[in-house]
Order: C-alpha cells, then structure tokens, then sequence
C-alpha cells in the first residue's frame, strides 16, 4: 500500500480532483481559496513526480488501472510505465505549474476559479501524457491538455487579436489530434491492441506493411503539430503572442516539447521492431524535419521584435534540437534530447514569465517599442535574466543546455549537424542578447524594417493594468521576478550536478531497449538491462560538442550585434536582404487555411517517403 | 461479408457528408449535418454499435444543432449591428 | 485571386498523394468480418464472468478502460469550463432576461408533455446502462435534451428559473469528483486505482456491477450537467439577438 506505486495514479487523480471540487464549490470558498488548493495541488504533483524519479532510477514502474494485469500477452487494461524520464518531464510540468500559478497571484486583475480548473487539468493532462503507455490513453490526455489550452490561450478573448490566434491553434492543433487518432485507428485495426508495449510485440519479426507504415506516418505528423516541429509550427507563434504568459510558460516551458518525448516513446515501443530494417530512413526523414526546424526557428526568431513571438520561434529552434536528438536514434542522441527538453524548459517558462514582468513593468513587450526603457531603478535584475537566457540558449559551457546540445552532437558524429546546431544556438541566444541590450541598455536604433510586424495591440492576450503602479511596491516585485529567476537558477544549476549526462543516457538507455519494457509490462518479468555500446566511463563533451559551444557563442554575440547595427550597411545590402525576409515572413502570414496546406504538404511528404523507402 | 444494406447507409453517409461540405449557406448546412448525423445513427445501427447509435442521435440531432443554431444567430446578429452603425 | 489560385495549384497534388498515402494504408487492413482480435474474443468469452454485467461496451468503458474514460469525462468538464470561460468574459452584462414564449400552442402542449418523458428516457438509459445499450454519457446527455425542451417549448425564462447555475455547476463538479473518488476508494481499500472493489451482484439486475453501477451514474449526472451548462452559455448569447423585454414573436 505504501509503496510509490501508489502514487501513479496520484499525480493525475489529485489536480484532477482538485479541478472537479473547485468548480463544485467554487461559489461557497474565500476569493484565495482557488489560489491556495491549485497551488496545493501543484507542489502535490511536483513532490510525487520527483519521488517518482528517485523510485524508479532502477526497475520502472509499471501501474495498471483498475487491477487489469494481461492475460497471455493482451492487455486488457491501460497502464502507465513510469521510468525516470517521463516521471522527470511530469516533475517539470509540475515545477513550472507552481511557478505559474505563484506568478499568477499577482497578475490577474480578476481571476475566478475557471482560470485555476483550467490550470490543473492542463496540468494532468501533461502529466498523463508523459506517462502513458497505452496509445489512446496518450490521445486522451493530448486532448484533455488541448482542450484546457485553448480556453487557456483564449483568456483575454475581447481582444481581437486574441480570438484569431486562440482560434488558428484550437482549428491547427484539432486537425493534428485527429490525424493522431486516425493513426492510432490503424494500428489498431492492424494489431488489435491500443498497449504500446503489445503492438511493438505483435509488430515484432513481419515486414512493416501499409497499414503500419501510415499510421507510423500519422502519428509522427499528428505528435509533431503539437511539438512545433516545421512545417507543422505555423500556430506556434500566433498562439504564443496571445496567451497570458503565466500560461505561456507552461507552453513554451513544458507542453510543446512534451510531445517529442512521447513521439520518442512511440517509435521505441511501439514502432522501431517493426522499422529496424529502415531506421536509416527513418533517421533521414526526421533528421530533415529537425534541421528545417532549427533554421526556420533561428532565423524567424531573429526577424520578430515582440518577445512573446521570439520565445515562439526560439521553441520551434530548440525543438528542432531536440528531434535532432531523438532521430539519431542512439541512447546518447536521446539522453541529449531528454536533457534539452528540461533544461530549456526550465529556461522558456522563465523567459516567459519574465516577459510577463516586463510588460507589466515598462508597459508593452515589443523590443524596439521598449528600447532603452530598462534604463532605470530596477531594471538591473530583469535585463540579467534576460541576458542569461539569452546566453543558455547561445550554449554558454558548461550549463544546462551546453551538456545537452553536447550529447547530441557528439552522439551525431556529423560535422555538419553540429554546424547546424552551432547556427540554431546563435540565433535564438542572439535574440535574447539583442533584446536585453535593446531594452535595457538602449543599444541600437529605435526603428527596423526587417523585424517590425504590422502594427497590433501592443500587449496581445495580457491583462489590462495601470502600468508602473504596482511595481514600486518591493513584494509586488518580488512576487512576479521570483518565479523566472528560481527558473533561471535551475535551468543553469542542473548540470552541474555530477554524473548527470550519463544519468541521462542511462535513463534514455532503458526506453532504446523496448523489448525489455514490453517483456516487463506484458509478464512482468524484468530482464536485465544490456550493457550500454560504446559507454567510456563518465561523459565528457567531445571535440564537436566544444566546437559548436564556440561557435554558437561567437556566433551569437556576432548576430546579436549585427541585428542590431545592419541597418549601417550600405542601401544595396539592406535591399538584398530585406525581400528574402519579407517572403518568409509573408509565409508566417497567421491565415488558418495557408497552415492547413502547409500541414498537408507536409502529411503528404513525409507519407509519400515513408511508403517508398520503407516498405 | 458486406450486405446490400451495409452498402447503401455507407453510400448515404458518404453522400451526406459531401453534401455537408458543398453547402454554402450556414442555416441550411445545419440542416444537413443533421441528416448526416441521422445516417450515422443508422450506420452504427447496422454495423451493430447501438451505443454508439444512442450518442451518435443525441449529439447530432440536439445538441450539436443547438449550438451551432445559437452561434450562427449570435454571430449574424453582431455582424448586422455593425453594420448598420456604419 | 492569385493567392487562392496558388493554394488550389498546391492544394490538388497534395491531396491526391495523402489520399493514395491513405488508400495504401487501409487496403492492408484485415478485411472486414475477419475474426475477432485477442482482446475481443477475451472479452467476449470472460466478461460476464468477470463483471457480471451484460452490456459489455459499459464494461469496457466503466471498468477494463475506466481511466480512459476518466480522462474523456475530464475533457467534457474542461470544455465546459472553457466554453463559460470564454463566453463569461466576452459577454456585456445582459441585464433583464426577456420574456420570450414559445409561438405556436402545437410547440408548447407536445413540449410540455415531451419534457417529462425525455427526463424519464434518459433517466431510463442511465440506469440500465450496464444491461443494454446506452449508459451514463448517453442518458446524461438525453437528460439536458429535457433542459433544452423547457426553453423550446416554454420559455428561457422558464429553462434557467428550472435548472439554477449554481446548482448545475455543483453537479457537474460533483459528477467529475464522483468519479474519481471512487478510483481513490478502490485505491483505500487497497486495490489499483479504479479497481472493482464492490460486490459485483447479480447478472441481469439492476444490482450487478459494483464499480461500473456507481461510475455510471457519476459520468451521467457530470454529462448531464454539462450539457445544461453549455445550453446556458449559448442560449445566453443567443439570447442577446432578441429584442429586449419584447416577447420573442408576436403572438397572434
């Protein structure tokens, strides 16, 4: 009974459960009462998931629901298989959940219970998908977090601005839940099994066929919407421009990147038996798919002057990194993925919450509106911060994101994906440095045609506020600069706990052997783990992973300055280089019908590969 | 091992919902995905799902509509406004 | 003119290949009518056994994938949450409610007597949920239909006086609650999360199925209520286009 299998269902059961109560009772509670219970349920969450980590470092834990052991093979119930990286990516949505929801005590004018159910189940919802081992159980948890986020992303729905991009996310992401679904579908009619450990079973020692190969093509492109991975990020940034960053952070912090790690549970259990013959295609698809993100992302980033946007894109980059990592298809490729998604995680909710104080503070989130308005009592700490993310990203050694870019790369071996990667880490730490320097050093012109948007209100999707009213007040301050900055500090603080590269490939280690997880959740018999290839003792970053950390950081302090000052280059340059950054701007151009094709195009691509290499 | 009434309330739920995307007009379309929703209650029927059948009748012929009657009013209702204020 | 041009260009081919991706990919399933997967002909041959109810749908649902539907109920709840979330903030006040009536005297004597009995057939397939077709999502469902009739054949008034919000809300939160309460009490008495820890009764009554009786009427009175509640909130807006206080259409 004591034992921390009991706490499985918990972690999803406890917010849910809070959620339900609140909206019961909601009119009988004190205003702070909503406060209190989510925040209650939050640190419930947070605790269990990281008691979890701890539990399961040796055997994972596998939980079935309502008592369904299988019976010769077939599962007849839903399971979770709880193993350290999912129950690390739950403990991170928990982690941003609380930091969200500390920052939203200040930040809303008037917020009812409905905000803080929201909240929760958005909360579970994560939790659930990451934990997951049944592929519809993992559908319905994408569905519970989808649907939370869209009302979520919509909360400021009187602006305009507001509605048209709730709406392209709700209309983007509904069209990849169901290609999801339809994916699932046919695995199901091929196997007759929804268990992920089951269909990689039944799947294992027959040649792929049809049915296996397009649903594998319709889960991916279904998972991949959700992740922001281009050409499926169109909704990305119009949606982050609205949402109210308390929310935002829990977005770009944990919601999107959720979805790469499940793709990667995916393909192992369900999938990669039946593919092994094809992983070099396999790889190469994804591998595509990664770099596109990686340079769209980077390069979008550099071309948007509000910050919520620039977050949008440094998520689609850094997801790029991320698929990168998975598509090697390699324990240390997947350590490295695993190790980003936490690390930046940690990172992107803190730049989002920082945004959040300096909207608030200096009254608009637009870099050249706000130029050299930092310049003032109080400005110090925000532009720090800034400035530090802006360095994480641009894989300043030997933080967070440095040690996971680094596995990666060097678990790539492929001088030209570590330029690649090197060029993406420039680009969004560039982004960040420009900024902080704009706004809080008053570097640079005021004015920019290559990053300006179309006029719009200022302070989309945000809650209206007399600006500079509360912030003299030091707990008002403290209230809403805490959360990023406790971010910040862990996002940078975790790498250097010791051994925690090779933790995470050990951990990466146990989801590349699926067999030994199906035979674990089928029988319950635990085979012992092989011996990791290749494993040299500790993990020190190699030559390439060194590289790139210069590279990217020379790089970026170079963009930085050159997005700052182009505009002194002669006329001709500045016209060459407006019109390419006008047609890819014009590309992002927010009509819901133009992202549908581009989803479509991209269905049918990476389809149409897929059937001819790997059947 | 498909028999000929299979094959007709497939035929008809493939028509209806063709037909549900070539409408233009909004009301009328509500109309028709309500009849959709009809063929579909009679196709879980057939392929021997009624519990499906029972939800399928429920959300397609009450509340769906309901909701999309209300919209369209709400929507038309503001968009007139508007316009005569211009 | 060109834009749209461009996307059909663009449009035509992709959708030809997706369709072929799609084809290829459902030509290789088993055909139709082949015999049963594992997992249903387990179900087929033990269910009975095992949980002593006869519809085994409701079995599947309230029980073997219970979480499953956990999950999909917390879903309808957020929606509603969602939707009076979005609507509630967008919305001026409103004011007076009008005094709309239902035009014809054929509306109003059929609604009047449709009322009670769409409240009974939905109360109905609640109950025998886990006998034969139907169950707590559908015969919640049917329930708010009965909301719905109040306004149509009565009045809007009549439809929100009837079926108090913060009644509606209490249930639904109370519904979900419900529910996985009893995954919780199952994990007190020392089973897995939503474990059937109850007697599981007789076959064929009213009386069998333990868990699944009780998680039944939890998801119907969540629907339920959820089904009211997003009644309210579109009918609230609907109700901004009518003319106020006037009466919804001259009677003649």
């Amino acid at each position: 009974m004591a034992d921390a299998s009991t706490l499985v269902p918990l972690t999803v059961a406890v917010p849910l459960i809070t959620a339900a109560l609140l909206a019961a009772v909601s009119r009988w509670i004190p205003r702070r009462g909503p406060d209190l219970a989510a925040l209650a349920a939050a640190v419930a969450v947070t605790v269990m998931s990281v008691a979890l980590v701890v539990a399961t470092r040796d055997t994972p834990i596998v939980y079935w629901f309502g008592g369904w052991h299988p019976v010769r093979g077939v599962a007849l119930g839903i399971d979770f298989v709880v193993e350290p990286a999912g129950a690390s990516l739950a403990a991170l949505s928990g982690v941003i959940a609380v930091a969200s929801l500390v920052f939203s005590w200040r930040y809303f004018e008037e917020v009812g219970h409905l905000y803080h159910t929201l909240v929760l189940t958005l909360l579970a919802g994560m939790v659930g998908f990451s934990l997951s081992g049944d592929l519809f159980n993992i559908f319905v948890w994408l569905e519970l977090m989808s649907v939370a986020a869209y009302a979520l992303c919509g909360y400021q729905i009187h602006q305009s601005g507001v509605v048209q991009g709730a709406l392209t996310f709700a209309v983007l992401n509904t069209i990849g839940t169901l290609t999801l679904l339809m994916g699932i579908a046919l695995v199901y009619g091929r196997t007759g099994a929804l268990n992920l450990a089951q269909i990689g079973e039944s799947l294992h020692g027959h040649p792929p066929g049809g049915p296996v190969i397009v649903a594998f093509t319709l889960i991916t492109a279904g998972l991949l919407v959700k992740a922001g991975a281009v050409p499926f990020h169109f909704w990305l940034a119009d949606a982050y421009t609205v949402v109210p960053a308390p929310v935002g952070a829990l977005f770009a912090g944990v919601m999107s990147d959720l979805a790469y790690h499940t793709f990667a549970r995916v393909y192992w259990d369900g999938f990669s038996d039946a593919l092994a013959a094809h992983r070099d295609a396999v790889r190469d698809a994804l591998l595509v798919l990664a770099v596109a993100s990686i340079l769209v992302g980077a390069v979008m980033a550099l071309l948007e002057a509000e910050l919520k946007r620039q977050v949008a894109f440094a998520t689609v980059a850094n997801g790029g990194l991320v698929l990168a990592g998975i598509a090697l298809l390699t324990p240390r490729g997947l350590g490295g993925a695993t190790m980003l998604v936490v690390v930046d995680g940690l990172l992107k909710a803190a730049l989002f919450l920082l945004i959040a104080a300096i909207i608030q503070w200096l009254d608009g989130g637009d870099e050249l509106l706000l130029h050299g308005r930092g310049r003032r009592r109080g400005g110090v700490l925000p532009g720090v911060l800034l400035a530090a993310c802006g360095l994480g990203f641009a894989l300043v050694p030997p933080f967070g994101p440095f040690l996971g870019t680094a596995l990666a790369v060097d678990a790539a071996g492929r001088p030209w994906l570590t330029a690649v990667a090197a060029c993406g880490a420039a680009a969004t730490g560039a982004v960040f440095l420009r900024a902080a320097a704009r706004i809080f050093l008053g570097w640079g012109p005021r004015e920019d045609p290559a990053i300006t948007r179309e006029p719009t209100e200022s302070r989309e999707g945000e809650p209206e506020f007399q600006p500079n009213d509360d912030w003299k007040r030091v707990g008002h301050r403290i209230i809403m600069l805490a959360p990023p900055t406790v971010l910040v500090i862990a996002g940078y603080v975790l790498s250097l706990v010791p051994g925690v590269a090779d933790w995470f490939t050990s951990v990466a280690h146990g989801i590349t052997t699926p067999h030994r997880t199906a035979e674990y959740v089928l029988s319950g018999h635990l085979p012992p783990l092989p011996p990791l290839p290749h494993s040299h003792g500790h993990y020190a970053p190699g030559g390439s992973a060194w590289a790139c950390a210069a590279g990217s950081l020379i790089g970026s302090v170079l963009l930085a300055a050159a997005s700052l000052w182009w505009q002194r280059l002669g006329r001709v340059v500045r016209r060459v280089l407006l019109v390419p950054v006008a047609a890819l701007k014009s590309v992002h151009d927010g009509a819901v019908g133009d992202y549908t094709l581009w989803f479509a195009t991209g269905v049918a691509a990476l389809g149409a590969v897929w059937t001819l290499t790997l059947r | 091992m498909i028999d000929v009434v299979q094959i007709v309330v497939l035929t008809f739920v493939a028509l209806l919902g063709v037909a549900v995307v070539a409408c233009r007009d909004t009301l009328r379309q509500v109309m028709v995905n309500g009849m959709f929703g009809l063929s579909l209650v009679v196709l879980f029927t057939v392929f021997e799902a009624p519990d499906v059948a029972i939800s399928m009748a429920v959300v397609s012929n009450v509340a769906y509509p309901m909701l999309l009657l209300a919209t369209i009013y709400r929507t038309r209702g503001r968009g007139a406004d508007e316009r005569e204020r211009e | 003119m060109s834009r749209r041009r461009l996307r059909l260009l663009l449009f035509v081919p992709v959708a030809a290949v997706l369709a072929g991706v799609l084809m290829w990919g459902l030509v290789g399933l088993p055909s139709f009518g082949s015999p049963p997967h594992a997992y249903a002909a387990y179900l087929l041959k033990h269910e009975v056994g095992q949980r002593h109810v006869t519809n085994i749908p409701s079995a599947i649902v309230f029980d073997y994938r219970g979480w499953d539907t956990l999950g999909e109920e917390l879903i309808l709840f957020t929606s509603v949450m969602g939707t009076a979330l979005l609507l509630r903030r967008g919305r001026e006040d409103t004011g007076e409610r009008p005094r709309d009536k239902a035009a014809s005297a054929a509306v109003r004597h059929a609604g009047a007597f449709l009322v009670p009995v769409v409240l009974l057939l939905g109360i109905w397939t609640v109950s025998y949920g886990y006998l034969t077709p139907g169950g707590g999502f559908q015969g919640g469902l049917i329930c708010s239909g009965a909301a719905l009739f109040l306004w149509i054949a009565g009045s809007y008034r009549l439809h929100r006086g009837l079926t108090p919000t913060p009644l509606v809300d209490a249930a639904e939160g109370s519904g979900a609650a419900a529910y996985i309460a009893t995954g919780l009490a199952a994990l007190a008495a020392g089973q897995a999360f939503l474990a059937g820890f109850l007697p599981s009764g007789t076959v064929g009554s009213l009386l069998s199925g333990g868990t699944i009786a009780l998680l039944n009427w939890a998801t119907g009175l969540e629907v339920a209520a959820a089904g009211v509640l997003i009644f309210h909130e579109f009918l609230e807006e609907y109700i901004q286009t009518v003319p106020n206080p006037s009466p919804r259409q001259e009677e003649r």
